[in-house]
């Protein structure tokens, strides 16, 4: 079910009354996972044993690696867990990928294979809750959290609905901790996470989709060579639209968690504002960045093992961040795209070590609008459904296509530029403080009436809009 | 703070909803694809099926075709689409051997794969498919809705069609696609399109200002610039006769299991009329479906009693004409059907 439907306005609103009407605990969390898995089994019900099975493995895998003796006998239950969850991902997400390769590989060293054409249906939110179910494993083995005694309470911890199918990924580890007490009912906590969802369904409906879906759709879609300025439009509107989407989608399950009580981390932090590649992955998807360095880039070494080694961990843990967006070479491009930034910059950084003239405010902002310009080339992989296409898309950017064709509408290019030069005001205004501080800076009037327009703004766009990017992956 | 957030909504709602009924809106369905598989949905096996673009949609008269055929209709019909998606979802039904009435305005008819007149077609076809619960209760939910609320109309007065309105000049040469009608028609749960009174006169305003968007609609756009003149004509040729070969096969396996299919053209009139006579005449593409299918088809121009009706806004009668031409279709339908 998508947060911006009808269906999650009458669900959300039945299940946000019955839980707080409940006085017991117990009743309340059931209540919870009952409703979750409501949620996932209104795209396709089957998969919602799907979604338990994983669950329920990982709880008893859980269990064994915190009784296991010894450091061998844990390793073994994690592997099973890992390879539990990584074949279960593999299967449903690179099932056909992996054998068009294989035939690829098999034809370059003269065997023709034709592998039948599986019929995968990708569970949506499948990256997502098997990264929240992995975390439990990995983090009973690390002996950061103890394993909980109940299977419900870890099932509510994965499927906890307002993150399961599109994030932030939320560890085991931040979240049962919460599920030992109730809630005490707030108000005002109440207020914000409906405050959160305005702003996350207006970031969703008004700007990624109404604002600059269209035009990124229109340009990448475009089979013939485009000018320069439709080419850059295109990337711009691409680079809005996936910000806005998953921020979006991030905001609205935050905002939901805390309507009910819980509360999630942020999942983006004004990225369009970083100086540097670095801080752009602690503004980007923070979740997901935070997840692969504490359970990848940490135990291959991270930057403890020498500049050369660590450089190579970087582009290893991007490669697999790719990856994780998608069953293509074009994600695994960004992917490296960003591990090459990464070590580049790390490379400056070294070299240049703690030059004062770095900081003044014009060299910020111009490596701002540099990164900025980097992280836009990359966007062009992630969203081109081929390296033909990201092939011509980078030639009209970089004037290869004079005689090119014009086909934005004047419309959608002051739209496109409108909402980037605004977004990029609000990250830069934004960047060092968090919404909550900036929120409590303006006059009250002035945050009734934004909170009243951006639900208008919604309301106008009568849900005409598409699912969520993210719940692709 | 928030008492006086959902008063602000409420005011700004409800003043929306004054204003768009003053300028001639009214509370109607949005025609989606949610909506077009309930209807989907509710074709049995000896159903008989409207499919085509929106003549056959605002055309035919329920009622009067229950009267005629002994049946009520499926209105599968969409505006702007292709038939051929649907047509082939049909025949591919095992279980369906009912009739089929298709409309053909040949433009959209002959749509190459990738068009948006194809997409459209197929978008619902799979809607019928991948179509989750989720999406099925929102229809349910959004009904009433709609049925009560006129700003709700997705193609007409949502955020991104009002940004569409703005007249915004294009750079020259831009390659913008034209823009649709606005609204003209109201749809109701059987998926019925009527046209509203406000175009139904041919001299109206309204009438008058779809009258000529229809014109760029129609007419051919100018080949694309990246692939050779003479190769884009012979890849044009190609799936022009692959749709015709496609249409064949269709048409023959609906036959085969004891279905039947009449293909019928719509009244259209003015300046459409002319530039459909001149760009696609009725020798081209009408009888070389009818020749390669041996299916029977009904042409307005050659029944003078069907041949009498005007369109208001070129393309389509009105709702009051509408009753009356299904009245006159029926026997020619019965004959052609061999009921």
């Amino acid at each position: 079910m998508l947060f911006n439907s009808l269906t999650f306005v009458v669900f959300f609103t039945v299940v946000v009354a019955a839980y707080w009407s409940m006085r017991s605990w117990t009743l309340r969390k059931n209540l919870l996972v009952v409703a979750s898995y409501i949620f996932y089994g209104a795209w396709n019900p089957p998969f919602a044993a799907l979604l338990f099975t994983t669950t329920a493995m990982d709880f008893w895998l859980g269990a064994r690696i915190a009784r296991a003796k010894g450091h061998h006998a844990k390793k073994v239950w994690l592997v099973a867990s890992v390879a539990m969850n990584l074949s279960m991902l593999g299967f449903f997400k690179y099932g056909n990928f992996l054998l068009e390769n294989f035939q690829w590989l098999m034809a370059r060293v003269g065997v023709i294979y034709q592998p039948p054409h599986l019929d995968i249906l990708l569970p949506v939110g499948i990256s997502f809750y098997t990264f929240h179910s992995l975390s439990y494993t990995l983090d009973v083995h690390r002996g950061v959290m103890q394993p909980t005694k109940s299977l419900r309470d870890f099932v509510l911890a994965v499927s906890f609905f307002p993150q399961l199918v599109a994030g932030p990924i939320v560890r085991a580890g931040d979240f049962l901790p919460q599920l030992l007490a109730p809630p005490k009912p707030q108000t005002g906590r109440f207020l914000w996470g409906l405050a959160l969802m305005t702003l996350g369904l207006f970031e969703k409906v008004v700007l990624a989709d109404t604002m600059l879906a269209g035009s990124a759709d229109t340009v990448f879609g475009y089979a013939g060579p485009l000018v320069a300025l439709d080419s850059w439009m295109g990337v711009i509107a691409f680079a809005g639209q996936i910000f806005f989407d998953f921020a979006g989608y991030s905001t609205c399950a935050i905002g939901a968690a805390l309507c009910l009580g819980f509360h999630l981390k942020d999942n983006f932090r004004f990225p369009y504002a970083a100086i540097g590649f670095s801080d752009f992955w602690r503004r980007w998807h923070i979740s997901l960045s935070t997840f692969l360095r504490d359970y990848l880039y940490f135990p291959l070494g991270g930057n403890r093992v020498g500049w050369a080694r660590a450089s190579i961990n970087l582009v290893i843990v991007m490669f697999l961040g790719g990856l994780w967006h998608g069953a293509a070479w074009t994600f695994v491009v960004w992917g490296l795209l960003h591990g090459f930034y990464l070590v580049i910059e790390h490379v400056l950084r070294a070299f240049l070590g703690n030059k004062t003239w770095t900081d003044s405010l014009a060299m910020k902002v111009l490596l701002g609008l540099l990164t900025y310009a980097a992280v836009c080339l990359a966007w062009v992989f992630f969203r081109a459904s081929d390296f033909a296409t990201a092939t011509r898309m980078l030639q009209g950017m970089f004037g290869g296509h004079p005689r090119g064709d014009a086909i934005l509408a004047t419309r959608e290019m002051l739209q496109i530029g409108g909402v980037t030069f605004f977004m990029m005001l609000a990250h830069w205004s934004l960047r060092d403080i968090s919404i909550e501080q900036a929120v409590e800076r303006l006059p009250r009037w002035l945050v009734t009436t934004v909170w009243a327009v951006m639900a208008c703004a919604i309301i106008l766009t009568q849900g005409s809009s598409n699912a969520f990017i993210y719940f692709q992956f | 703070m928030t008492v006086i957030v959902v008063l602000m909504i409420l005011a700004a709602a409800a003043a929306w909803e004054i204003y768009v009924r003053s300028i001639g809106y009214a509370p109607t369905l949005n025609d989606n694809e949610d909506l077009w598989t309930m209807a989907r949905r509710r074709v049995t096996p000896e159903s008989v099926v409207i499919i085509g673009d929106s003549r056959a949609w605002f055309d035919l008269d329920l009622d009067e075709l229950q009267k005629g055929l002994g049946k009520r209709p499926v209105q599968l019909g969409m505006k702007g689409s292709c038939a051929y998606p649907v047509l082939a979802d049909l025949a591919n039904d095992e279980t369906f051997h009912g009739t089929i009435i298709c409309s053909i305005t040949a433009r959209l008819f002959m749509a190459p794969p990738g068009s948006p007149p194809m997409d459209h077609s197929a978008k619902a076809v799979r809607r019928t498919r991948t179509q989750t619960p989720a999406q099925r209760a929102s229809q349910y939910l959004a009904m009433p809705l709609e049925e009560h609320v006129a700003f709700l109309k997705q193609e007409e007065l949502d955020l991104a069609q009002l940004l569409k309105g703005l007249p915004i000049p294009n750079r020259p040469g831009a390659l913008v696609p034209p823009r649709f009608p606005p609204y003209f028609a109201t749809v109701d749960r059987e998926r019925r399109a009527r046209m509203i009174e406000q175009c139904a006169d041919a001299n109206g305003e309204l009438a008058r200002r779809i009258q000529q968007i229809w014109i760029p609609l129609f007419t051919p756009p100018p080949p694309p610039t990246y692939i050779p003149r003479a190769e884009f004509g012979k890849q044009m040729g190609q799936a022009i006769e692959q749709r015709f070969r496609d249409v064949a096969s269709a048409v023959a396996k609906l036959r085969a299991r004891g279905g039947k299919i009449v293909f019928v053209s719509f009244p259209h009139s003015g300046g459409l009329k002319e530039l459909e006579d001149r760009e696609t005449p009725r020798a081209g593409i009408w009888e070389r479906v009818l020749k390669d299918t041996a299916a029977s088809g009904i042409h307005y121009e050659d029944y003078p009693e069907l041949a009498t009706f005007t369109c208001p806004e070129w393309s389509h009668l009105s709702a009051g004409d509408s009753v009356e031409f299904s009245k006159r279709l029926v026997p020619h339908l019965r004959a052609a059907l061999q009921l």
